[in-house]
């Protein structure tokens, strides 16, 4: 059985959010990138220090469930809403505050933005 | 003048249940076909034919037969556009992008679109900026 570390996620300049910790279990393992051109740097970071699973949104679905983290590179209309509003805590990579159709789902404990790698510590 | 230049083109796949209420806000967010289901329910889905990029302010989109001049594109939005078939919208007329991911468009009433819709996003050859892509 995988032995999962936490690690602690905050905002990076010019972010909002967090900070969130992030540890996947064996339920919800995934560290979801719903991100452009594969699994970002960010959430492969997290992977790595967390243990959890990398896992490309454009690719394959996955059950809200077994999502640990989202991990997007949204421009702040559409995706920061949706994981929010799944409860599932998001990252933005990009600085994003609450806007959109969905900004009333996204809250300092479940989202955190302007995430770069020197933004992911450990726990 | 020069050329017009096709920076994007797609046909519109299937529209989300929830279309309507954001095109009468003046918003339309669309995805490439492939995008993760949890944003369907939202979305334009579409297949795109042309993924150049470059969009700029003073471009044209075409949505079927109606134009809209593009007067505003966020920091984010060419990247999210090429890379994802991503692109938020707005029909507010803002000469600022309000978000990093928007296409700012004149404020003028938004297409419901239906599977077959065609949007083309034009623009002068001789302004197509590369690093945009």
């Amino acid at each position: 059985m995988a032995d999962y570390k936490a690690v602690r996620v905050e905002a990076g300049r010019g972010g909002w959010g967090g900070p969130l910790t992030i540890k996947p279990t064996a339920e919800r393992s995934l560290i979801y990138s719903v991100t452009g051109g594969g699994i970002h740097p960010v959430a492969q970071r997290i992977a790595d220090m967390t243990g959890g699973e990398p896992f490309d949104g454009f690719k394959s679905s996955a059950p809200f469930d077994k999502i640990a983290v989202a991990v997007i590179d949204c421009g702040g209309t559409a995706r920061v809403g949706v994981y929010p509003m799944k409860k599932v805590p998001t990252v933005d990579v990009h600085a994003t505050s609450p806007a959109g159709p969905l900004a009333m789902f996204i809250k300092e404990d479940i989202f955190v933005s302007g995430v770069g790698l020197e933004n992911v510590k450990e726990a | 003048m020069d050329p017009a230049q096709t920076r994007y083109a797609t046909m519109v796949t299937s529209v989300g249940d929830q279309v309507a209420e954001f095109v009468a806000q003046g918003l339309l967010i669309w995805f490439a076909e492939g995008a993760p289901e949890e944003l369907h329910f939202f979305a334009v889905l579409h297949r795109p034919t042309v993924t150049t990029g470059g969009v700029r302010p003073g471009d044209l989109v075409r949505i079927d037969d109606t134009a809209f001049r593009v007067t505003a594109v966020g920091e984010v939005a060419n990247e999210n556009m090429v890379n994802l078939g991503h692109m938020d919208l707005k029909a507010n007329g803002a000469h600022e992008a309000p978000l990093p991911g928007d296409i700012c468009l004149e404020e003028l009433p938004l297409p419901e679109p239906r599977p077959g819709t065609t949007l083309v996003i034009e623009g002068d050859a001789a302004e197509a900026d590369p690093t945009r892509r």
